[in-house]
């Protein structure tokens, strides 16, 4: 793909910058510092070496140590006046520091005392340097779970320890399971935990704000191929993919907009008086009967009837708690158990 | 060379050196003159600009050189030339430019290094790469990334609005947008002094001062429909000193207690914040549990008997109720009461959506 040309720019300016502090670096080193090729850096060094003042005759330009080059290393010799760094311009500025200030303040980052003075200076040294321009964006991030989770994974982490943990599904259902931690990754509102799962023999990624415990062992982690370089992401909608899975249709008021924005749906269709309409695959149905009790004063109608009966069934069991409660009356009887329903119309529990 | 522009791009204007080389001979000219250069010295005299075929191709080279200068932080000044006439000369200043002295530690350029992967749009990356060359070019040392190992927080995209957002606020100039409202649907077109962008929860929200309703608004960013138009004049307006999440409203909500009676292993995450109420109070919310099948009718309500009663902190109200109800029957809010009621609103609702003429009964309450 084509580079642009205030991109190179800024390397070429970058380059001079950088090697007239520095002194001889090799061209391997200069490509893995500004991010490119050592093709790249090459191109780069040819520009710069016919390059300088007006009138180009030999003390007018920028200039090389022609023997060092032929070694693979890069040895400034004249900058020709260049030798400042570029200040950072606003939004490069809002950028770099929105990013800081969202790290400063995840979990993970605020569990590990090491960890929080780096980000913390490293943030101090660029407010210095760029002023409070950066205040135009702020962004937060999920706070991010039990602070004695927290700092277990990222001590399992660095340690490259294998983890105990309790889970808690989406389902409300918990479990025990060892895992080989690979990444905490915080996005948005909820900060996961990227790991091997040895009781699903498969990488799992489990949400650390339904990590009920967390402890680290002795084990050291285990190399499993292809959980490493998985993206950094959370691909959601793979967490609600599933082609076989039935499709539900749900018209709600304009108050539960957020459930379009944040749920991947199918589809969503306006409809002429503000309401909308989503089409979602039902791949976890007790996440989605908790979620449409939720919502349920903004829901005009659900399809299939199946299930607007579930969400309505487990409603009306826990308003029958209420009533018998208040009245110290009337009891209920096991038909009504939650486990019965539970196994009847829970497929999915894992 | 794969670096170049396209050749169509290209040779219109400069065959024989690439924008990136010309622009660079142009810094470099512009930081070493004496005192200053007028255009005329630019065309003759940097490479790269005599290839122009005609004055106004020149023209439009020259102006087109100076904003991507701008953009990067590298301001053309304009000075006069204090010659015969009044024509102009150009420098760059290079104490206005130069980035401050900044020592930044590897470990230090490690977290700015993972903080470079922290967005998820094309114009925020293109924003913090560029900020990073710089700082590489300023750094000694080798980043070291070992500080946070295995961390990698990341923020959902912002979207198009950004840049003519980032535009307006920098210049503090006002916008026009079209906006779907969330409590009735409707799409209005709104003009906005925008102040900041914030993201909170999993949303992009633009602060800003509505013109039209004159007062201070909050925007969720996804509900902007249209493309944002930048408008009017430069300085157009100031921007307050406030705290986002005051404006915002999430500051409001100092943490409350609720208790409620979960099932025994049910609402794991509910149970992670939450602690057992102490033995001697246990009592006095007996009489709001219900009886479980079987038992003697007043007697010791079954707290024992299939109910653990906890004290859950919560900050909004709605929210809590919202969770509590998503647990169904595993779980029965005691107090308090506005939690309790904001509970059985949810459940009533949701038990009307049944099948038939249940779900109209639903509708009827949005």
């Amino acid at each position: 793909m084509a580079e642009r040309a205030d991109d190179r720019l800024l390397r070429l300016l970058g380059i001079v910058a950088y090697l007239d502090g520095a002194g001889p670096v090799s061209v391997a080193d200069l490509a893995r510092r500004f991010g490119t090729t050592p093709a790249q850096i090459q191109k780069d060094v040819d520009a710069l070496w016919v390059s300088g003042t007006p009138g180009y005759w030999p003390d007018d330009l920028i200039d090389f140590d022609a023997a060092s080059i032929d070694r693979g290393v890069v040895h400034l010799t004249e900058a020709r006046g260049m030798t400042r760094p570029l200040r950072l311009g606003t939004r490069e500025a809002v950028a770099l520091v929105a990013a800081l200030r969202a790290m400063k303040a995840t979990g993970a980052v605020q569990a590990d005392p090491a960890r929080s003075a780096v980000v913390e200076s490293a943030l101090r040294k660029l407010t210095d340097a760029t002023g409070e321009a950066a205040s135009a964006v702020d962004v937060r991030l999920a706070p991010g779970g039990d602070r004695q989770v927290v700092s277990a994974i990222s001590s399992a982490l660095t340690a490259r320890h294998r983890l105990q943990i309790r889970y808690v599904t989406s389902s409300d259902v918990v479990s025990e399971r060892e895992v080989d931690p690979v990444r905490l990754h915080t996005q948005d509102e909820y900060a996961y935990l990227a790991a091997w799962c040895y009781r699903a023999a498969a990488p799992r990624t489990f949400r650390v704000d339904r990590i009920l415990e967390a402890t680290e062992t002795d084990v050291p982690v285990q190399e499993h191929p292809g959980v490493g370089e998985q993206a950094a992401e959370i691909d959601f909608a793979a967490l609600f993919a599933g082609r076989s899975s039935p499709l539900a249709t749900i018209r709600f008021a304009p108050r539960a907009r957020w459930f379009a924005e944040e749920v991947p749906v199918e589809s969503v269709r306006n409809l002429p008086d503000g309401d909308f309409e989503v089409t979602l695959r039902v791949t976890n149905p007790g996440w989605l009967r908790s979620t449409l009790i939720q919502l349920a004063p903004y829901v005009r109608s659900v399809a299939p009837a199946a299930l607007a009966d579930d969400v309505a069934g487990a409603a009306a069991e826990a308003l029958a708690l209420y009533d018998s409660g208040r009245e110290t009356g009337p009891t209920f009887g096991h038909g009504t158990d939650p486990r019965t329903r539970d196994a009847a119309t829970s497929p999915d529990r894992h | 060379m794969p670096i170049d522009p396209p050749p169509s791009a290209q040779s219109a204007t400069s065959p024989g050196l690439n924008p990136a080389e010309r622009l660079l001979n142009l810094v470099i000219a512009l930081v070493n003159t004496n005192a200053a250069m007028t255009k005329q010295q630019v065309r003759t005299a940097v490479a790269g600009y005599a290839d122009a075929p005609s004055d106004e191709a020149f023209e439009r080279m020259f102006e087109r050189d100076k904003d991507m200068l701008r953009a990067l932080g590298i301001p053309v000044v304009t000075v006069g030339t204090g010659g015969h006439t009044d024509e102009l000369g150009y420098r760059i200043d290079q104490d206005a430019y130069a980035l401050p002295s900044i020592d930044l530690t590897p470990a230090e350029l490690g977290v700015l290094s993972l903080a470079a992967q922290f967005w998820q749009d094309k114009t925020l990356q293109t924003d913090i790469n560029r900020a990073m060359v710089k700082l590489r070019a300023a750094g000694a040392g080798d980043p070291s990334a070992d500080a946070l190992a295995g961390l990698a927080p990341s923020v959902r995209a912002v979207g198009d609005a950004y840049g003519p957002l980032m535009e307006a606020i920098e210049a503090r100039r006002a916008v026009t947008f079209s906006y779907r409202a969330a409590y009735n649907g409707t799409v209005l077109t709104r003009h906005v002094e925008p102040w900041r962008i914030a993201a909170r929860d999993g949303g992009w929200y633009l602060m800003c001062f509505d013109r039209d309703r004159q007062a201070p608004r909050v925007f969720r960013m996804s509900r902007i429909e249209s493309r944002v138009r930048v408008t009017g004049p430069a300085g157009a307006y100031d921007i307050p000193d406030f705290e986002t999440d005051v404006v915002l409203g999430k500051a409001h909500g100092e943490i409350r207690q609720a208790v409620v009676a979960v099932r025994p292993e049910r609402a794991g995450a509910l149970r992670a914040r939450a602690k057992p109420v102490p033995d001697g109070e246990r009592q006095a919310y007996s009489e709001r549990l219900p009886v479980p099948a079987g038992a003697p009718a007043g007697g010791r309500a079954g707290d024992q008997a299939g109910w653990d009663i906890l004290e859950v902190p919560y900050r909004s109200l709605s929210g809590m109720a919202s969770e509590a109800a998503g647990y169904g029957a595993a779980l029965v809010v005691l107090e308090p009461e506005a939690v309790r009621a904001e509970t059985l609103r949810r459940l009533t609702a949701a038990a009307a959506l049944g099948s038939g003429t249940g779900a109209q009964a639903g509708a009827s309450r949005g």
